[in-house]
């Protein structure tokens, strides 16, 4: 396939990131390796010892592993919906930018499912899942809209890289010959013929339509299972649109975080620019002020209710010698925090977008955690002269561990999907860029001390 | 690259390889402290007899042992039971205790042989077997026998109880015992009413006119005497069609949230959804296929 000078520039100074795998990626890769196999270690002792080993019990039956799971089903956002709508909307700026919005989706959807897994008491009976299904269950649909959402991430960061898996497979890369020959069947045959590229075109759009609908509808399922029930904290009509939002929220947060290490890496900063961190910043502030405000609407209308279950979780939220420290932490560092620092000029910068995006990430975890524990350890039934492990839940080091794991399997499939393919989608800096589009050296970028 | 494919096909073989393994030996978890317990267990056997109204009487054993610090019920031991005194012992049978401990046999009349005092004196014995230690338990009672009769006065109705002794050979009413009246359902019996018996013998107890039948409505009615200290257990059964018929052919339930089958709104919504996202990969991939037909033959 024939370049232009800017897909040449582009290809040029990703070239050695995808031939080479070196020394820090190897030091990466084994890091990484190491957390997984001390999780394969816990996750040895549960299924030879039985969920005991967590610190979920008969009351508190949900604890890490679905927050975790909500988490990265969430952050799969950052790819589905914000790639999905600056497509349909045509956004130039989105281009470099789509890639590592795409990795993420997949990759954290392969991820959140597993966590479920780990918490499932009989896996032997998995399958009973799809040999005896129950249509009126949100557990039902959740696995139906989880799968069929996975299938299409796959088909959306598929669709993106056909056109750069053509031009790996023509530009003679110094990659071994099974790479070779992998990229050659990726690319199915293209050549950048006007035909070619009318059906990619079909495909592209025809997905990012699809993509956002379904994408807001797996979250609103995720909810609904808490939604559904009539427990104190989740049974509330906002929780889908809720859980929708925190997620494109958190899946923002990640976007920009994974930018700012891969310009900062990877010396990419002709390609990601400060001005996309500034686009996703005001996207950030508005999605931090809606998320606030279906919080703040959420605990006021139980609060308010003054409803006997209610009550107790919320105050369980406020009271400092339980969860308050928690609570106050999520929505200061998961709403204020992004708010102000992009709403200032002065911290309006990279460094301070993905510094606020990191706090955001790791206070809309701990929201998930709040949404799920301390309901849990509400029970609607008095418990009496019982243990005081059956009521409090404390998760174990297992939890931790595979928690850990994980997250490093998170970054491992990314380090590794980056030496697969450029993270930069070289095909995307067609004709058009030419002219629209200058790639200019940024200026001195401010990283907080 | 190579090795590292190599490590992480290992691990996965060996994941595959364990896993399994512990998820079996998980299910024998429960049996490793019984390993440890005593060698041998002293059964204890509860022995009852059932003296019905059509002159049989049911013999009933439950067998049990202290294991693991509770008390289990002891299944597949031959119970043998005899009727008479030591010297004069009959064998009337044996049986095999089943998964609830429980052996019974019925004795047919005649069968049945008194003692001078006009007592019938029944044992229940276990000869040991393996770790189980042998056992044996009596039961001595006067024989006597129950009738039932149902009353119908318009809608009022009524059950007439009576408790004859048959210990002397000729039938005599026994008076001032209280007894009691029960339906049988499905699992158990539901008790309607008590009485005591008056000089004749005999007792009368109202009963509910609404109790759920059979299809063609009928009701068991059951009269029994329980524990008593000179009769024992006795027993009277009649069935009567003065139930409500209800029909024991299962209806099919209808659409809803709880039921097996789910609403035809959720089914359409459901298939469409469905339908329409994967209509989208089915036209995505076809579009696929096409590109890759349409790849110029020089390139």
């Amino acid at each position: 396939m024939q370049l232009n000078s800017f897909q040449q520039q582009a290809l040029d100074k990703q070239r050695p990131t995808i031939e080479k795998f070196g020394r820090k990626s190897w030091a990466w890769t084994i890091f990484f390796l190491l957390w997984i196999i001390v999780g394969g270690y816990a996750l040895y002792l549960q299924i030879a010892d039985g969920h005991i080993v967590t610190g979920m019990r008969d009351n508190v039956v949900w604890g890490l592993y679905i927050a975790n799971f909500i988490f990265f089903i969430g952050i799969s956002y950052a790819g589905a919906v914000i790639s999905g709508i600056l497509h349909i909307l045509k956004v130039e700026w989105r281009k470099p930018i789509i890639r590592i919005a795409e990795m993420i989706t997949v990759i954290s959807t392969i991820i959140g499912p597993v966590f479920i897994l780990l918490c499932v008491g009989r896996l032997d009976r998995l399958h009973h899942l799809i040999l005896y299904p129950r249509l009126q269950s949100p557990i039902t649909w959740d696995v139906l809209a989880i799968s069929t959402y996975f299938t299409g991430s796959v088909i959306f960061l598929y669709l993106a890289t056909i056109k750069d898996f053509a031009i790996y497979r023509d530009a003679k890369l110094k990659v071994p010959k099974w790479r070779q020959k992998l990229y050659k069947i990726l690319a199915i045959g293209y050549r950048g013929t006007p035909s070619q590229k009318k059906h990619i075109s079909i495909s592209m759009n025809l997905m990012a339509i699809i993509i956002i609908p379904l994408a807001i509808i797996v979250h609103s399922v995720l909810s609904w299972i808490f939604g559904m029930t009539l427990r104190p904290g989740w049974h509330s009509t906002i929780f889908g649109p809720y859980f929708v939002l925190a997620a494109i929220y958190s899946g923002t947060g990640v976007l920009i975080m994974a930018m700012w290490v891969y310009r900062k890496m990877y010396k990419l900063y002709d390609y990601i620019q400060d001005k996309h961190f500034i686009y996703l910043g005001y996207i950030m502030l508005v999605l931090g002020a809606a998320y606030g405000y279906f919080t703040f609407s959420e605990y006021l209308t139980d609060w308010f209710g003054s409803e006997k279950w209610n009550s107790e979780v919320i105050h369980k939220l406020f009271s400092f010698s339980e969860y308050g420290w928690w609570f106050l932490f999520a929505n200061v560092a998961g709403i204020l925090l992004p708010i102000f620092i992009v709403a200032f000029p002065k911290t309006r910068k990279p460094g301070w977008i993905a510094l606020a995006s990191l706090f955001m990430v790791a206070a809309l975890w701990v929201k998930r955690y709040l949404i799920i524990v301390p309901t849990l350890e509400s029970p609607l039934l008095p418990m009496q002269d019982i243990r005081l492990e059956y009521v409090k839940y404390s998760p174990t080091w297992v939890e931790w561990a595979l928690t850990f794991a994980g997250i490093a399997t998170f970054f491992l499939f990314f380090t590794l999907m980056s030496k697969f393919m450029t993270i930069i989608p070289i095909s995307e800096f067609g004709d058009k860029e030419k002219t629209d589009e200058k790639i200019t050296k940024p200026e001195a970028e401010v990283v907080p001390a | 690259m190579r090795k590292i494919i190599q490590i992480l096909a290992c691990s996965f073989l060996a994941l595959i390889i364990v896993i399994p393994g512990k998820l079996i030996a998980q299910t024998d978890s429960s049996s490793k402290s019984e390993g440890k317990e005593a060698s041998t267990y002293a059964p204890l056997i509860t022995f009852i007899s059932v003296q019905k109204n059509d002159n049989s009487i049911d013999l009933k054993a439950t067998v049990q042992a202290k294991i693991g610090g509770t008390l289990t019920k002891l299944a597949g031991l031959k119970i043998e039971f005899t009727i008479g005194a030591d010297s004069t012992a009959k064998k009337l049978g044996e049986t095999i205790t089943d998964s609830r401990g429980v052996a019974i046999f019925t004795c047919k009349p005649d069968q049945l042989t008194t003692d001078k005092e006009g007592k019938l004196n029944f044992k229940a014995s276990f000869a040991g077997k393996d770790s189980i230690e042998s056992a044996e338990e009596l039961v001595s009672v006067k024989r006597a026998r129950l009738e039932i009769t149902p009353l119908k006065e318009d809608s009022l109705l009524t059950v007439k109880v009576k408790l004859i002794d048959l210990s002397t050979g000729a039938e005599a009413a026994v008076p001032e015992t209280d007894l009691g009246v029960f339906v049988k359902r499905l699992f158990s019996s539901l008790k309607l009413g008590e009485g005591k018996t008056d000089e004749a013998g005999e007792a009368s107890i109202e009963i509910p006119n609404n109790l759920p039948g059979d299809a063609k409505g009928n009701i068991t009615l059951l009269a029994k005497l329980d524990e008593h200290e000179v009769y024992g257990n006795l027993e009277a059964a009649v069935t009567q069609s003065w139930g409500i018929p209800v029909s024991d052919e299962l209806k099919e339930l209808p659409r809803a949230l709880w039921s097996s089958h789910p609403p035809i709104w959720m089914l359409v919504t459901f298939i469409v959804l469905m339908t329409a996202v994967w209509g989208h990969y089915i036209v995505i991939i076809f579009e696929l296929f096409r590109l890759r037909k349409e790849e110029p033959k020089t390139t």
